[in-house]
């Protein structure tokens, strides 16, 4: 050995200068550069003469980036995804295909993860797909991808997404928020779902779960609703759509996307009626306002709605708070509105109410929307399983009165009550009656107790 | 056999500093004092000579490094966390205000020290034969110390940072052919940016503070190896040839020594003092004009280095560091200046940019490294070298009035303003 | 151990160690220098060649550009960084030239520089056609001023 002491030194020398090299060359060659070279190709084919075709061809390799500030994200999946703003690859490959039907959202403005999923700052497919661990945001599925819009668009119809709608419907009124809170109300018996569509994007787990919980998470206290296929589908799109991200300005003023109903609902909502007429049907407080939007720009409209006063000096009409969509979505309502229309507006109006019947329908209103459905039912008829509580399930409502007072029952919505146990050496019912006096106030709570007095079935008389 | 006294022995292993074995040993025992001799002329310790500018430099140097890593606990270098976490240090960190404004005053007080320092070695002829590498090696760390000054001038973020050091890097663009390159591996991008904060970080904290040390090591070395601190030899009596003498021999014999007795002290004398036989040949005169180092010197260092940090601390209890308002890219100060030492070289900029910018303060650089190869006088006697000295107060002089003008005769639009009309920037 | 062979390990071995040196230093280089840049991009679209004006430039104030459109000649694009030390100028229609504010810069309609310490002229950027039939402008491609998009 010590012999052939240097001729060792410069073999390990070389050694290590090989692995080095190996290092350099492996940092040097990384997938990304073939997909753009591959694409270089395909572009310089479209080229018409050979110095375009050469330009392209030597065209630098970079890595491409979408810097989202707004929406704090970053995005290089243009890296690889090079055509996706070039009509002309309408029939390229993946990752070269033209992305059709962007309108507005660009990906120099809105990148791709927010709508797809996956891993924005990968620069290598697989990981860029996010199939890999510890990533929980993987590409959705081209079925599902449509749930993203409600990340920004939070209110309102979403054209083309019915599902977000009916899935906000169905949470609202089948009592979700009886265990879960959403957005700061609501239970704590599951999970916040406030961040579900930031943290667990799964859709065939969400799916599952809602048609049966008890296959996907064991022992779940989470009722089996018996969704059909489509509400469960409503619901997973509506939990895909779930975030809370802070977003630039830009991004959160589309919450509402304007269009001919929401302006409609506008409409009824201030009553324009009350001055205007459409087609001659209404009253004549203020001008006709058919085929307006015909007549007049859309600018000069808008600044009408912003301040009357400015337009016409003098006039009787209020300025009311508008933002920018609410204004677009009430001429886009105009400019469809017919006398037809002003006729169902007029005949819609809100029938006069009692007092008592005031109160039981906010009553029946909260009942549904601080989830108490969730566990008593839609009709009060409890039947939800609660191992180890006395009876073995939520109790109905119906009969309420046999064992209380109005009095005793407010009491028990305010202070919450625990079930009495079955076998007091068994563990304690998952499911108990929470405490509200925290969330509703006790207007709220004498409203709800009228309105389940209103159901009591009367005692059978012997 | 006392177990206590034992231990104690195992850590401190020399005689007591009464006698003089131990005031040797102190420093040739001592992993952080034995740079410095056993045993120094009295000439060496001269403050008229020195001023002792190159210690008060190493203690500034100290200073810094000791409050940077204490604000380090609590800056983020990230915009725009970073002008807030400076906000912090100074309203809610404990002793926050006094570190960050000990930091800023020692930084100012290090680049006008270490000018100083160089200022002094030229006058006193410090830099000629044999010591004319450590001059080199002295330039060099002057530049790192502007390099220093100009990283951690960004860090605040602030409206006085960023556009100083936009100025700044524009005008280090300027440099033909890779001024470009330069400029944005200095910036990691095209603009002042997060990455720039980021890599004028780590360059700040990191990069150029390990440089600066390890320079500073082999400067220290070589003070020590060319014959320790700078002496005013000119003004010592005319030596008689050396009396020489072999120590230790039991008996005379010839002079073992490779040349001529040295004027300068090449090594300590712990040889004597532990009686060990050697063979060494020094003049006997030499041996009388020493006196220890303990406590001679390291008693003047240790006012130095008092009086360093009395007067930081004074500064930093008086006086506020600046904060303007956080960093603005679209709205540009009017005028933007760069920090103080670079005003000079602004000021010729606003002239020519290719000459100001890049011809002037390169030749000035080469002269300055070159100096002690081109000088070919090798006597220190200031008569001797009056044309020397004039050149480089000439040069001092203009580059001090190039500093004022662009402090405090420049206004908005680079136009010449008398300096009691109030001006923006400038620090 | 034979002289001889020493010196042929020797040279080989020097050899060696340059060329490793040389790549460390290449790949060190190339580590400091930055792959993606957290700004706004350099190659940008600006949006269909219908919605820009004739006459005075339009001023993009995020990018940093003017985009002068001409009836006969078609688009140019100038950088509205000031070549002296990076402050934005203005575009004066009064005297037809971009003012620099802060040290008194001025540059004429095609960029020359006119007056004041600027060193270079102000820069044009290429602007092309993009596929999807927008205006596309690359901050890295510098042309010169006579350069002119006919859409």
């Amino acid at each position: 050995m010590e012999r052939r002491l240097p001729q060792f030194f410069f073999a390990l020398s070389l050694i290590v200068l090989a692995l080095m090299l190996g290092a350099v060359w492996q940092a040097a060659s990384p997938a990304w550069k073939t997909y753009q070279q591959e694409f270089h190709r395909l572009e310089a084919a479209g080229e018409p003469n050979a110095a375009a075709k050469s330009d392209v061809l030597n065209a630098d390799l970079v890595i491409k980036q979408d810097l989202l500030p707004g929406l704090q994200r970053v995005d290089r999946c243009t890296t690889c995804h090079l055509g996706a703003e070039d009509p002309t690859m309408k029939n390229a490959p993946q990752p070269f295909t033209y992305h059709a039907n962007l309108g507005p959202h660009v990906p120099a403005k809105f990148g791709c993860t927010v709508c797809h999923g996956g891993q924005g700052l990968a620069t290598d497919k697989q990981n860029a797909h996010g199939m890999v661990p510890f990533w929980q945001e993987p590409l959705l599925a081209k079925d599902y991808i449509r749930a993203s819009c409600g990340r920004c668009h939070k209110e309102g119809e979403v054209p083309d997404v019915p599902e977000l709608t009916e899935g906000r419907r169905l949470f609202e009124t089948q009592g979700c928020r009886g265990c879960h809170k959403l957005n700061g109300v609501g239970g704590t018996i599951g999970p916040d779902l406030t961040e579900e569509g930031a943290i667990r994007r799964f859709p065939e787990w969400l799916e599952k779960h809602f048609l049966d919980p008890n296959t996907v998470s064991r022992n779940s206290p989470m009722p089996n609703f018996h969704f059909t296929k489509a509400q469960a589908r409503a619901l997973t799109f509506y939990m895909l759509s779930l975030t809370s991200e802070q977003m630039g300005s830009y991004y959160s003023s589309v919450r509402l996307i304007p269009s001919a109903g929401y302006g409609r609902q506008l409409f009824v909502e201030k009553n324009c009626i009350a001055c205007h007429s459409i087609g001659g049907v209404g009253a004549k407080g203020g001008p006709d306002l058919l085929g307006l939007t015909k007549q007049h720009s859309s600018g000069w409209l808008d600044e009408q709605l912003v301040n009357p006063q400015t337009v016409y000096p003098g006039s009787i009409m209020p300025a009311y708070d508008l933002d920018t969509n609410s204004r677009k979505a009430i001429l886009i309502f105009m400019a469809s509105a017919t006398a037809e229309d002003a006729q169902a507006i007029l005949s819609q109006r809100a029938k006069a109410l009692t007092p008592r019947d005031a109160a039981i329908e906010a009553g029946k209103q909260s009942f549904a929307r601080f989830g108490c459905v969730g566990c008593h039912g839609l009709e009060l008829q409890g039947g939800v399983p609660n191992p180890n509580s006395q009876g073995g399930e939520v109790p109905s409502l119906l009969h309420a009165s046999d064992d209380y007072t109005e009095e005793e029952v407010i009491k028990i919505i305010q202070n919450g009550k625990v079930p009495p146990v079955e076998n007091a050496r068994g563990p304690a019912a998952p499911l108990y009656m929470p405490s509200w006096k925290s969330v509703l106030t006790d207007e709220d709570i004498h409203r709800i107790a009228d309105y389940l007095w209103s159901l009591q079935k009367k005692k059978e008389s012997w | 056999m006392n177990p206590i006294r034992d231990a104690w022995q195992s850590v401190f292993r020399r005689d007591p500093l009464s006698t003089d074995k131990g005031k040797s040993e102190l420093v040739f025992l001592n992993v952080w004092l034995h740079i410095h001799p056993a045993k120094v002329k009295k000439e060496n310790l001269k403050v008229k000579h020195t001023f002792y500018l190159g210690f008060i430099t190493f203690f500034l140097f100290i200073i810094l490094v000791t409050t940077g890593v204490a604000l380090m606990f609590y800056y983020r270098p990230h915009p725009p966390q970073a002008y807030q976490d400076m906000k912090d240090l100074q309203f809610v960190v404990y002793l926050g205000n006094f570190l960050r404004n000990m930091h800023r005053w020692s930084a100012h007080g290090m680049v006008i020290c270490v000018f100083l320092h160089m200022c002094r070695v030229f006058y006193t002829g410090s830099y000629k034969r044999p010591r004319q590498f450590n001059w080199v090696i002295g330039v060099v760390l002057f530049l790192l110390t502007l390099g220093l000054s100009f990283t951690g001038y960004l860090l605040p973020w602030d409206q006085l940072a960023f556009w100083a050091i936009t100025v700044g890097t524009n005008i280090g663009s300027y440099a033909p052919l890779v001024g470009g390159r330069i400029r944005e591996l200095l910036l990691g991008g095209h603009t002042v940016g997060e990455a720039a904060l980021l890599r004028f970080y780590v360059l700040h904290v990191a990069v150029l503070p390990s440089v600066v040390t390890l320079l500073t090591m082999v400067h220290f070395w070589r003070v020590r190896k060319d014959g320790g601190l700078s002496r005013p030899v000119w003004k010592l009596k005319e030596e008689k040839p050396a009396q020489l003498v072999t120590i230790g021999a039991p008996e005379p014999v010839a002079v073992l020594a490779a040349g001529p007795a040295s004027k300068d002290k090449t090594y300590g004398l712990m040889e004597v003092v532990t009686g060990k036989p050697i063979f060494e040949t020094v003049s006997m005169e030499e041996e009388e004009d020493t006196i220890f180092s303990y406590p001679y010197a390291f008693f003047r260092e240790g006012i130095a280095l008092l009086v360093t940090v009395a007067s930081v601390m004074a500064v930093s209890i008086f006086f506020k560091a600046p904060l303007e308002e956080l960093a603005n890219p679209a709205k540009t100060p009017n005028p933007a200046k760069a920090p103080w030492y670079f005003l000079g070289l602004q000021e010729l900029v606003s002239h020519s940019a290719l000459l100001g910018g890049v011809v002037v303060p390169g030749l000035i650089v080469l002269v300055l490294l070159a100096i002690p190869y081109i000088d070919p006088n090798p006597s220190r006697r200031p008569a001797d070298r009056k044309w020397a000295i004039r050149a480089f107060t000439l040069f001092v002089v203009v580059n001090i009035i190039l500093i004022v003008i662009g402090t405090m005769f420049r206004g908005p639009g680079w136009a010449l303003v008398p300096p009691w009309v109030h001006i923006a920037g400038g620090e | 151990m034979k002289r001889r062979s020493i010196v042929s390990w020797g040279s080989a071995g020097l050899v060696a160690l340059c060329s490793g040196i040389s790549v460390s230093l290449a790949a060190v280089l190339r580590f400091l220098t930055p792959s993606v840049f957290y700004e706004p991009p350099q190659d940008f679209k600006i949006g269909n060649p219908a919605d820009f004006s004739f006459g005075p430039p339009t001023f993009l104030a995020d990018q940093k550009i003017f985009v002068f459109r001409d009836r006969e000649k078609g688009f140019a694009v100038a950088n509205a960084v000031c070549t002296h030390l990076g402050c934005t100028v203005g575009y004066f229609q009064s005297d037809e030239q971009f003012h620099c504010p802060c040290h008194g810069s001025v540059f004429s309609a095609d960029g020359k520089v006119q007056h004041g310490p600027a060193p270079r002229p102000l820069e044009w950027f290429e602007v092309t056609v993009a596929r999807d039939g927008q205006l596309r402008v690359d901050k890295d491609h510098i042309v010169p001023a006579s350069y002119r998009l006919m859409v």
